[in-house]
């Protein structure tokens, strides 16, 4: 018998850290600062715990029978805090009222499980070996219980689901205590039956903890990832929040799907619509299909032809039946033309001329992405403009990376172009920046296709006049041998973010 | 035996990393290139069988390096077709040659050309001729890409192989006083590209004394600086500062404006130069035609090669000079040229390695290696996205006596060179092992001319430079100037084909 009970102990002294723990973790992985919350959230339960031990003195008749009950208790407490606080954070705005609340609850009923179980086996032993043995095993279970939890709880189980095994393990104290203490005990039935029942429940939440963190992830992450892959070139990400389907590129938004026609009518029309008779466009990057969406509003438009790197970005863009929605299957078109390639080799390996050319890359984050703003790529794709073609040029922030932006523009003019720098809003990314950039003046159109939500004639003077804030810097061009861009983008979006 | 607690955990850690080594693929590779046996050929004077069939021409290139292929574009050019250009090597090229796999085109020695100043007219116009230079602009595609050049240091990486990092306010002065001294020497006029124009009697006493010498004298001794100044002679000359005649050490940094573009860069490094030279000259180029006589005849000069002999009225001798006395009876032995050993391999990489968070840049070096890093043959690629590259890994065997590189080359095996490469890299790349396929080997023995010490002033040198047309045979190897550089290999070059030119028009 001496063994079980000291096994008991240990048991229930990783329970109670067990629980500390799991408080402490999630308390610093949703709120951060893990220094602070580590240390308010151990010294409220140690408080606790001596609150329990204080209490305790006040429980004298039946002790076994009190002792399976807080064990009882402790088990669903402490078997689902981890998941009534995942929930309670994702839900409401009570998770730090919540937090102490059960560490407090939890922290004053470990501390009444040890006084409780030394009075209860005091008459078996000497008080000193009591004392002993008693707490030997209880910070014995407090190692075990520290080394596995982040060992193997934490990464096999994951939070929701270690807690509940703990409160298990509880409940089995007490049904165990029902027979150990059995001599000491009058109704012990009624004891053990609601021991199997907390035991149900607990088990029942074991199997759906999935559905448990499912449930508060949704909520915690604003948005649903409904598309996560990584591909050769990049990693892909759609994200769904309601109407808002948003597209990440290596973690960068590209577009939100509730203000994208303001980028693409802005991209497209105000270039397009200037030149009457354009039969043949290129779109350069784009492989969401959303340029192509607004090229296709052209009847007198015969062929799109489109190069992006990555051939799964326009496969999912074309069978994705969300995504061919925003796109109204623009990328199937019998105009269109999809070519999976590197830009720059394509276009030097490419002889056919174009009407309009839409250059819609990735922000120049990287020397290699930089190569396809420098003097050199301009050139090459000058070469493919008609005798009335005309270029768009996505450019990032004129606000947020101005210096960036006039350097975009710079590197046009050097590649022998007139540019027209114009900027639009876009809530999703703030004010965003393009240039039209041809062999000739650019005379804006006298009128827009039909049915357009932003763009208007009347509207887009405006668009070409830049406020001081975003107003032309004096900035040397990009070129392969500098990319001054790579490092002037890079300074330009430390600042903000400093 | 008892086995102390530091070696077992050497030998405990040494199993642990034979157990990883285990995962990796297997590495391929050889030696390529070799052309030493045919060297010994002639240094031991195997006798060689008689000529089957004779032809008479003009004019006799030997040697399909810069040097010769210039002299052969020079006569090309001005319309003259009766020569021959003779390349023992099965590959025209000599330290401009390339290699090709299906991943890109990579140099096997020399990768790139400095914008050249107004006085290199002849590199000039050559790059005219082949589209570099255009009404005056440099085309933008040539000049090497940014990012150019990354040192490795305290276990980071910085912009430039110029050490800015970790220098304490003596290294600081010290890198300004030498910038101020070169500056001057710059400014002075009498070091230039080509060397002939500028090389002045009033800077012979710096040939006299090594380049480590000299900046001992000038009371340098940061460790960084020198360091630095080592690496710049390893690299252009094979040689450590100790044993590089301190004219040459300063000339390396005064012979060139600082400039900001960068130098003129292709994949296959010079490769490319010598394919669009070939392009033009490729009708009358012979590989695989090793002289081993040359001879004074009634026309002119017999030159024998395999089972032919050509009659010719002039040769123009573009292979490294040293191997004149070897070819002709008489020739006085050469003293004054000195030739570095060196090594270069070509690396196949599947995927990039873990280059510790930095962009993949041109050329790449680490501080401290006795190597001189690698160039990145996919760089001047206009691609955005780049998994399998090739790498060309340079290393001079300046340490010791020429004659112990050479020794060292010849002893060792490719498994030797294959080790000691990987383990240079792996100071910085970690999983370079699971990312190499395939290294290919380069040795050479006589790889460059050294500008050792009274070298550059020689008159052994200066003798045979002398191109006297009376002699029939004209000097064209840039061993002539001392150093080993493109542009140096092309004026010899054009020159002995001027001289040639002048001799024949008069005639013609």
């Amino acid at each position: 018998m001496g063994v079980l009970l000291f096994i008991s102990v240990l048991l229930v002294a990783a329970c109670g850290l067990i629980y500390e723990l799991v408080a402490g973790t999630l308390a610093s992985y949703l709120l951060g600062d893990s220094v602070l919350q580590f240390s308010t959230v151990i010294g409220t339960y140690l408080f606790a715990m001596g609150l329990g031990s204080a209490l305790s003195r006040f429980l004298v008749r039946g002790l076994v029978y009190q002792f399976v009950w807080i064990e009882l208790m402790l088990g669903v407490i402490g078997g689902f805090s981890s998941a009534a606080l995942m929930l309670a954070f994702a839900y409401t705005q009570g998770f730090g009222l919540l937090l102490y609340a059960l560490v407090i609850v939890m922290g004053v009923l470990v501390g009444l499980e040890i006084p409780l179980l030394m009075r209860i086996v005091r008459g078996r032993y000497q008080f000193r070996d009591v004392i002993a043995h008693v707490l030997t095993f209880d910070y014995l279970g407090a190692l075990g219980a520290s080394l596995l939890f982040p060992i193997l709880l934490v990464p096999r189980l994951g939070l929701v689901r270690s807690a509940m095994l703990f409160g298990l393990v509880n409940v089995a104290v007490a049904l165990w205590s029902t027979f150990l203490f059995g001599d000491q005990l009058v109704r012990a039935r009624g004891l053990r039956i609601a021991c199997l029942a907390v035991f149900c429940v607990l088990g029942a939440g074991m199997l759906n903890a999935k559905l448990i963190t499912a449930a508060a992830e949704d909520n915690i992450y604003a948005d649903d990832i409904i598309f996560s892959r990584d591909t050769k070139y990049q990693h892909i990400v759609l994200t769904r929040f309601k109407d808002d389907l948003r597209l990440f590129l290596n973690s960068h938004l590209q577009f939100s799907s509730r203000d994208e026609y303001r980028y693409h009518e802005a991209l497209v029309h105000p270039g397009l619509s200037s030149i009457p008779a354009a039969r043949r466009v290129l779109v350069l990057g784009g492989g969401d299909g959303l340029a192509v969406r607004e090229i296709l509003k052209y009847p007198q438009v015969e062929s799109v032809t489109l190069v992006d790197l990555d051939p799964e970005m326009t496969r999912i863009f074309s069978t994705n039946p969300m995504l061919t929605a925003l796109n109204h299957d623009s990328l199937r078109s019998p105009k269109v033309h999809v070519i999976n390639a590197d830009a720059f080799p394509w276009l030097d390996s490419n002889t056919d001329s174009f009407d309009f050319i839409v250059v819609d890359f990735p922000d120049p984050t990287s020397y290699s992405l930089g190569k396809l703003y420098t003097t050199a790529f301009y050139r090459a794709a000058a070469r493919h403009l008609s005798v009335q073609g005309m270029m768009v040029v996505q450019s990032t922030s004129p606000m947020f990376a101005r210096d960036s932006f006039w350097c975009i523009v710079a590197t046009l003019k050097q590649a022998g172009l007139h540019t027209y720098p114009f900027h639009v809003y876009v809530p999703s990314f703030g004010e965003w920046g393009f240039v039209l950039a041809g062999l000739h003046d650019y005379h804006p159109p006298a009128a827009l296709p039909a049915g357009l939500r932003f763009a208007s004639v009347q509207g887009l003077p405006a668009l070409f006049q830049f406020p001081p804030d975003m107003a032309l810097l004096p900035m040397p061009p990009n070129r392969l041998n500098t990319q001054v861009l790579v490092r002037t983008y890079e300074n330009d979006w430390k600042d903000i973010s400093h | 035996m008892k086995v102390g607690r530091r070696s077992f955990l050497r030998s405990a850690s040494a199993a642990l990393v034979g157990l990883s080594l285990k995962g990796g693929h297997p590495i391929e590779g050889s030696f390529v290139n070799d052309n030493f046996q045919m060297g010994h050929l002639l240094r031991d004077r195997a006798p060689f069988a008689a000529p089957k069939r004779n032809e008479k021409v003009s004019v006799v290139i030997v040697g399909g390096g810069i040097a010769g292929l210039s002299a052969a574009w020079r006569l090309h050019k001005r319309g003259f077709r009766d020569f021959v250009l003779l390349e023992m090597n099965a590959q025209a090229g000599g330290n401009a040659r390339w290699g090709e796999n299906e991943i890109s085109a990579y140099p096997w020695a020399a990768h790139y050309v400095p914008v050249p100043g107004r006085q290199a007219v002849y590199v000039r116009e050559l790059f005219e001729d082949l589209g570099v230079l255009q009404d005056g602009h440099w085309n933008e595609r040539y000049f090497c890409f940014a990012p150019q050049e990354r040192l490795f240091l305290f276990g980071r990486w910085q912009d430039g192989i110029e050490p800015a990092v970790g220098l304490r306010q003596k290294d600081r002065d010290q890198f300004q006083r030498l910038e101020d001294l070169l500056a001057n020497h710059r400014a002075s006029g009498g070091f230039t590209i080509p060397l002939e124009l500028g090389r002045s009697q009033k800077d012979a006493e710096l040939d006299r004394i090594s380049f480590a010498e000299w900046l001992g004298r000038q009371g340098f001794d940061s460790r960084l600086l020198l360091w630095y100044m080592n690496y710049a002679c390893r690299d252009d000359y094979g040689a450590l500062a100790g044993a590089t005649s301190a004219w040459a050490g300063i000339h390396y940094f005064a012979s060139r404006p600082e400039e900001e573009k960068g130098p003129l860069t292709w994949p296959e490094g010079n490769g490319w130069i010598t394919r669009r030279l070939l392009e033009r000259v490729g009708e009358q180029v012979r590989t695989g035609q090793m002289v081993h006589r040359i001879v004074p005849s009634a026309r002119g000069l017999s030159v024998f090669a395999g089972d032919m002999e050509y009659q010719a009225d002039f040769v123009i001798f573009a292979a490294p000079s040293f191997l004149a006395p070897y070819l002709m009876e008489g020739f006085p032995h050469l003293h004054d040229f000195v030739y570095s050993p060196w090594l270069t391999a070509n690396l196949t990489l599947e995927r990039l390695p873990d280059s510790r968070g930095a962009e993949p840049a041109w050329d790449t070096v680490f501080l401290d290696s006795p190597t001189l890093g690698y160039v990145d043959a996919t760089h001047q690629s206009l691609r955005t996205h780049i998994d399998r590259t090739v790498w060309t890994f340079y290393w001079a065997l300046a340490d010791g006596e020429p004659a112990d590189g050479r020794r060292l080359l010849l002893s060792t095996d490719w498994n030797y060179w294959k080790e000691a490469i990987l383990h240079d890299l792996e100071r910085v790349h970690s999983d370079i092992r699971q990312c190499v396929s395939r290294i290919d080997v380069m040795r050479m023995g006589h790889a460059m001319i050294r500008p050792a010490v009274g070298s550059i002033f020689s008159e052994e040198r200066r003798r045979i430079t002398r191109r006297d047309p009376r002699s029939r045979i004209l000097f064209a190897n840039s061993d002539l100037s001392g150093i080993s550089i493109f542009e140096e290999a092309q004026y010899h070059g054009v020159e002995a084909a001027q001289v040639v030119l002048e001799q024949l028009g008069g005639r013609r």
